[in-house]
């Protein structure tokens, strides 16, 4: 019982990470309609950028949350403006553009190889002063760079809700969402709005890309690991919610690590498919999906 | 037509003539050998792949300074790379293409047993020979096969060592260790290691009380470190590549986890990086490798000055295999004296290699069975531990091979 309990703290904190990996895809998508196959990618950038600032300036990790996430979103910003606009002009009749995620696509083949080439394929980790941390719950362990990702992750996506609900962009975004068509004769701008959505959702892959840093190892194509994730939970969470989010990556987190209780552990990525099926098959739209949606 | 042009004509295919005519002729005698090598240099294994690709530079250069293949009228060693991005159908097409594109004399490679295995089938079906350094997997040399030869150790030989080992360490400190847990990636290397540890351990009467794979490339390997605090074992056998083995170690530390002994069995943990990285929480961790640079032999202390000036990291077993071949292959073609792949072939299965640069390895001699293994790889365990205020890898077994001065901690954690 102690291994379970132990294993759900473990999940949650975990998942709740993987939620924040999903968090800007999910924004992109629900935005742009955009399935942004450069995600991982861009996550792998937020994660060398963490890792050379702290390796060069020698900065406590976590105050690499106050530059990452900016940088990244002028860097997701132009790279809508530059790359991604141009195409989206060009298939504008289209609901769901298909050349774009062709850019995407290439974007993720091009920054990972850039990686490469810059960095070899050498995994780099940071060595910091609460690496391999933890503190004592009763009988219970508790990571400190998790629990750390954990309060980042959940205060990220209250952030981002609150912004989206609060303020007049976050209206903006939510109005280009439902009808881009419509948003546009309100006086919206909508390729502003999407250059907003791709900088947004590119500084939230930096902060995951902040709080993965103090416990994980960076290579170029480490976006993988976390990018196949990222789209299950969106998904199960429901194409373009929030909440939904980091629902379906705690979910995830926690079905990883629980399972991996009762049987080998590389058996959880076939369970979190089948969960994932199971799912799509009752509830097809997600958790917090809108079925006249899509 | 001008008798002028008529001329240029002529001049044009007397030239054609003479090129061809050279190019086909012994007057241009080969002057380099190429040899194919499949290596993950990208992906979850790269900084290995990485490591032996600069040791076999390094070998390669020094042949060719010292006047390359003498019997060859000096032929230069060239070596063709290729990223298997330790994937088995990458290794395979990657192993087509050298033989058939790049037209490579012989192979090496491939690290990853996964690889290696069909990389091998590859080259034997074209009849190019495969000199593997480090595959451990024992069935890449058990089918018959005429044109693999492997350096290192067998992975049945590793484990057999590790007992001993284990076994040795219990009778000169009178510890009883009784239970056991088997941790280890889920590819060929850990899932064959797994497969002979079970045996071994039911033999030698340990009670197994975790035996649990998990994939490299995991995010998280918590849920494997929480089933290891509840299994509470003694004794901790480890297989794991570089990335993992650092998050293995942290994960281990955070959740104090603390089991007596823990064997590792080279690969990620011997892997440069991985004290780097874990810094002080794989203080007294043991390690088997095939190498240590303590070792004493002649020769082994410059070369691995000569990597670190070069290369800014230490040699591990895997490199200095990784050296080991390339003075192999010299070896054999200079015997051969001919690019021949039968050649060849018959030059490397009468290897007696015994002296020279090759020789830091730590055994005494390189010698292949009819299978094609190296009959003398041999083995040693390290203790990470602390030595004047560093963390050093000190060679403690077998007992005559240890450091002088140096009283194994066993058990780690009381």
């Amino acid at each position: 019982m102690t291994a379970v309990i132990q294993a759900v703290i473990n999940g949650t904190m975990m998942g709740a990470m993987y939620g924040l990996t999903a968090l800007g895809l999910t924004l992109i998508f629900g935005v742009m309609k955009v399935v942004n196959f450069a995600h991982g990618s861009l996550l792998m950038v937020g994660m060398f950028t963490a890792y050379w600032l702290i390796k060069l300036t020698g900065i406590h990790p976590y105050l690499s949350l106050l530059v990452v996430p900016p940088l990244l979103f002028f860097f997701g910003y132009y790279m809508q403006n530059l790359l991604i606009k141009p195409v989206f002009k060009a298939e504008q009749q289209v609901r769901e553009p298909l050349t774009v995620i062709i850019v995407t696509t290439g974007v993720w083949y091009v920054l990972d190889n850039l990686a490469l080439m810059l960095f070899g394929a050498e995994y780099r980790t940071v060595k910091t002063s609460i690496t391999g941390t933890s503190f004592s719950m009763g009988e219970f362990i508790v990571s400190i760079p998790k629990l750390s990702g954990f309060v980042v992750s959940v205060a990220t996506a209250v952030g981002l809700w609150l912004f989206m609900v609060k303020t007049r962009t976050g209206k903006a975004l939510q109005a280009t969402s439902l009808d881009r068509e419509a948003a546009n004769l309100m006086g919206i701008d909508q390729y502003r709005i999407y250059n907003l959505a791709f900088g947004i959702g590119t500084a939230i892959a930096g902060i995951a890309g902040c709080v993965i840093m103090p416990f994980y190892y960076v290579y170029p194509s480490v976006g993988v690991v976390f990018d196949i994730r990222a789209f299950i939970i969106v998904v199960l969470g429901g194409l373009g919610s929030i909440h939904g989010a980091m629902l379906g990556g705690v979910i995830i987190g926690l079905i990883e690590s629980v399972f991996s209780q009762f049987m080998p552990s590389t058996w959880t990525e076939a369970i979190i498919y089948a969960v994932f099926l199971v799912i799509l098959f009752v509830k097809p739209s997600g958790f917090f999906g809108k079925k006249q949606d899509w | 037509m001008s008798y002028a042009s008529i001329g240029k004509r002529l001049l044009g295919l007397a030239a054609i003539g003479l090129l061809t005519a050279g190019l086909s002729g012994p007057a241009f005698a080969q002057k380099t050998i190429k040899i194919g090598n499949v290596e993950p240099l990208s992906g979850p294994s790269a900084s290995v792949g990485v490591q032996g690709k600069q040791a076999r530079e390094m070998a390669v250069e020094e042949i060719n300074k010292n006047g390359g293949i003498k019997s060859l009228g000096g032929a230069k060693l060239e070596l063709i790379y290729a990223d298997s991005k330790s994937d088995p159908t990458v290794g395979v097409t990657e192993t087509e293409r050298l033989i058939n594109t790049e037209k490579v004399q012989l192979m090496t490679g491939c690290w990853n047993s996964a690889v290696t295995y069909p990389a091998t089938q590859v080259a034997e079906r074209y009849g190019v020979p495969f000199v593997v350094p480090v595959a451990v997997r024992d069935t890449i040399t058990e089918r018959g096969f005429k044109y693999v030869f492997r350096i290192a150790a067998k992975d049945s030989w590793w484990v057999r060592d590790q007992f001993r080992f284990l076994k040795d360490m219990q009778d000169e400190t009178g510890v009883k260790l009784k239970t056991m847990a088997l941790v280890f990636e889920n590819g060929d290397w850990g899932t064959g290691f797994a497969e002979k540890w079970r045996a071994l351990a039911k033999k030698d009467g340990y009670e197994l009380v975790l035996d649990e794979p998990y994939p490299s490339t995991a995010s998280d390997l918590t849920p494997v470190v929480t089933k290891l605090k509840s299994a509470n074992p003694d004794v901790v056998m480890l297989v794991s590549n570089a990335a993992d083995a650092i998050l293995i170690t942290n994960t281990m530390a955070e959740m104090k986890v603390k089991p007596k002994v823990t064997v590792a069995s080279g690969g990620g943990h011997a892997d440069p990086k991985f004290l780097e990285n874990a810094g002080k929480n794989a203080l007294f961790m043991f390690d088997e490798v095939e190498w240590n640079t303590d070792v004493n032999k002649p020769g082994a202390k410059e070369t691995n000055a000569a990597f670190k000036a070069k290369y800014g990291y230490d040699l591990t077993g895997e490199s200095v295999d990784a050296y080991v071949a390339m003075y192999v292959i010299a070896d054999a073609l200079e015997r051969a004296a001919s690019t021949d792949p039968e050649k060849v072939r018959a030059a490397l299965a009468a290897t007696k290699l015994s002296t020279g640069p090759a020789m830091i390895a730590s055994y005494d001699s390189i010698e292949f069975d009819e299978s094609g293994q190296n009959k003398n790889a041999g083995i040693v365990i390290v203790q990470v531990a602390e030595v004047n205020g560093q963390l050093d890898r000190v060679t403690v077994w077998p007992k005559g091979a240890r450091r002088a001065g140096y009283t194994p901690v066993f058990p780690a954690n009381k």
